[in-house]
């Protein structure tokens, strides 16, 4: 790790966007890459893990990484919601940005082999897990079931659609998508994700469950599971707080006795529960 | 051990002044207030004054401080980027030893932990700090309870105590021997050991019976907060106090929590300015979308306790978080400086 962080870490490196390509409504994709080459062939991450995104003349924000470790072209899919991604969203191919990183612990993906994978994910909750889901359909061998549980407001808050019908192509994923409020069109599930849990007879011998999405999506899904006997130790998430330097020193990311950035941000349910705050 | 007269106590001061920015305890002409300055020459530092109302933390984590500037040309597509870094020599003198432990704490937290901060590193590593015993705690203090007084113990490349006609010098690096060298000062007797002691001694008798008194109970408190086991009125009641000010953050030895804001200029050049902050505000843990996962008062207050006084921080400080300086006492308008929570916890132990 030590070789990552040989530069001054509070300095970003500049990367050019090179494609920005339109998700759902407030949702883009940045295709980056960096300017210095050398940068660009060292740079390597695990999923779970989030860069610093420097937005120049705006600030910095603390980003999770959608694109696989390996194999995966890098990007950063980003919903403009504050000052620093209202910024990102009005910038055009061919601008620059600035990266720090990559921060955080990741997925635990070497204690990952031969288990159950189940996704649970709530509208944009996907892009932090985008990552993971990638990268074990890229080792398929190594892992039972592949299950997304895909839940959002309305079918055109449904993220990632042309990724999932690329995955459904691989023998053993599985996806199941359901909305909370149809559309005429909308031929699918109806309601809340952790109707799916039971919908997708989720494995609990042997499993894993990354759930990300929003804090009410978050309890009834862990009710769910826990319901249906998953242990409190295979519930993964990855959490989501205000950030301002990735290494734990600006301290905003305090939760519990623990930070974000450098303890975090995957937590299993069982940690969680010991932190005393909400999520 | 050395010693140097009375009078020549400031030939230390003015031969630092060589090589370094000099910093010390002045008394505000008008207002008789105790800031830890820069100075021009040594004749404005005051040995005897009183606690500095603000640490000399801004001199090694200034309140606002431009740590990079940039430039980015949205037509050109050119970015310029310049780290900025202190190289400023400076050298502390007539430090509270409160206020060295206090550095030390930002010290492990900034340098000794998997990162490194390096604005911090550059502002730390070319000091030259002379601390000097307390001889005269004011009325909130208890660095008696805390392990950081009155005198100091590490960290320090000198430290002063005063005696009857001289100041006993104790070195405490190779740069601070280096310095005893150059000066040629006499070596002290072994008794002057024991005058020491005394004069350490007297010093801690002054102390406010709620000092000494809290002493064995700093312990038992951090290990309820850590543990947890203390009841939500008590915090409640002691977040209702709170008018989320701040103000215990900024004049807190330890604090270190910062805000990073980019400031756009009318040359189109951008700083990155890093500044103080406190998790007593409201916007402390704000996201985007305005999702604020610590909404009530209590909540908020309750992690500032909790990083002066939990195990968890206290392996990051290797101490507690509290260096028992009482300025928090001091500033806070409502009754929630640090010693009272501790007593407020206290009470709920013993009923």
């Amino acid at each position: 790790m030590s070789e990552n962080y040989s530069k001054v870490i509070t300095i970003p490196e500049v990367a050019t966007i090179v494609e920005i390509k339109d998700e759902i409504e407030d949702v883009k994709t940045f295709y980056l890459e960096f300017d210095n080459p050398e940068v660009e062939k060292s740079f390597k991450f695990r999923s779970g893990q989030f860069v610093m995104l420097t937005v120049f003349g705006a600030g910095e924000s603390a980003i999770s990484l959608p694109a696989s470790p390996e194999n995966d072209r890098f990007h950063l899919s980003i919903k403009c919601v504050g000052k620093v991604t209202n910024a990102l969203h009005r910038l055009e191919a061919g601008d620059k940005v600035g990266l720090r990183g990559p921060f955080g612990n990741g997925f635990p993906f070497e204690e990952l082999k031969g288990k159950n994978l189940i996704y649970v994910a709530g509208g944009i909750g996907l892009i932090p897990l985008r990552s993971s889901i990638v990268h074990a359909l890229q080792h398929r061998d190594d892992f039972g079931r592949i299950i997304v549980l895909l839940g959002a407001r309305t079918p055109a808050d449904l993220i990632y659609q042309y990724n999932i019908e690329e995955w459904l192509k691989i023998d053993g994923f599985e996806c199941y998508v359901t909305v909370d409020q149809a559309t005429p069109e909308w031929k699918g599930e109806t309601g809340y994700v952790h109707n799916l849990i039971e919908k997708a007879n989720v494995p609990v011998d042997n499993s894993v469950a990354f759930v990300c999405g929003p804090p009410v999506m978050f309890n009834s899904v862990i009710d769910e599971l826990m319901k249906r006997g998953l242990k409190d130790d295979v519930i993964l998430s990855t959490l989501e707080r205000h950030m301002k330097c990735g290494i734990g020193k600006c301290q905003h990311c305090a939760i519990g006795r623990t930070l974000v950035c450098t303890d975090g941000p995957v937590y299993s349910y069982r940690q969680i529960k010991t932190l005393g705050e909400q999520i | 051990m050395y010693l140097i007269e009375k009078d020549k106590v400031m030939t230390i001061a003015d031969e630092l002044a060589k090589d370094y920015e000099l910093f010390g305890p002045v008394v505000e002409k008008g207002t008789g207030q105790v800031f830890f300055n820069r100075v021009a020459n040594s004749g404005e530092i005051n040995l005897r004054a009183e606690i500095p109302t603000l640490p000399p933390k801004a001199t090694v984590f200034p309140q606002i401080e431009t740590i990079m500037k940039y430039r980015y040309d949205k037509d050109t597509k050119d970015v310029l980027i310049d780290p900025v870094f202190s190289d400023r020599k400076k050298a502390l003198f007539g430090l509270r030893p409160c206020d060295l432990e206090g550095m030390i704490c930002l010290d492990r937290f900034f340098i000794g932990q998997e990162f490194v901060d390096e604005v911090y590193l550059e502002h730390r590593k070319r000091m030259f700090v002379v601390t000097n015993t307390c001889v005269a705690p004011f009325k909130q203090c208890f660095c008696v309870c805390t392990d950081s007084g009155p005198d100091a113990h590490e960290g320090f490349d000198l430290n002063l105590t005063e005696a009857e006609e001289y100041f006993i010098v104790d070195v405490g690096s190779e740069k601070g021997a280096a310095l005893v060298d150059r000066l040629g000062l006499k070596k002290a007797g072994d008794e002057y050991r024991k005058i020491k002691k005394e004069i350490v001694d007297k010093s801690i008798s002054l102390f406010e019976e709620i000092a000494t008194d809290n002493k064995a109970w700093i312990s038992r408190v951090m290990n309820r907060i850590t543990t947890g086991f203390i009841k939500e009125e008590v915090w409640e009641y002691i977040g209702n106090q709170c008018f989320e000010c701040g103000a215990c953050s900024f004049v807190c030895p330890s604090c270190s929590c910062f805000n990073i804001e980019d400031h756009n200029k009318f040359d189109q050049s951008t700083d990155r300015l890093r500044s103080w902050d406190s998790c007593s505000f409201e916007g402390y843990s704000n996201m985007a979308g305005d999702h604020n996962p610590r909404k009530p008062v209590e909540d908020r207050r309750n992690k500032r306790f909790f990083c002066k006084l939990s195990y968890s921080q206290s392996k990051k400080y290797l101490r507690p978080g509290c260096v028992g300086c009482g300025r928090c006492q001091w500033v806070c308008p409502g009754d929630i400086g640090l010693p009272n929570v501790v007593t407020y916890i206290r009470k709920e132990i013993t009923e």
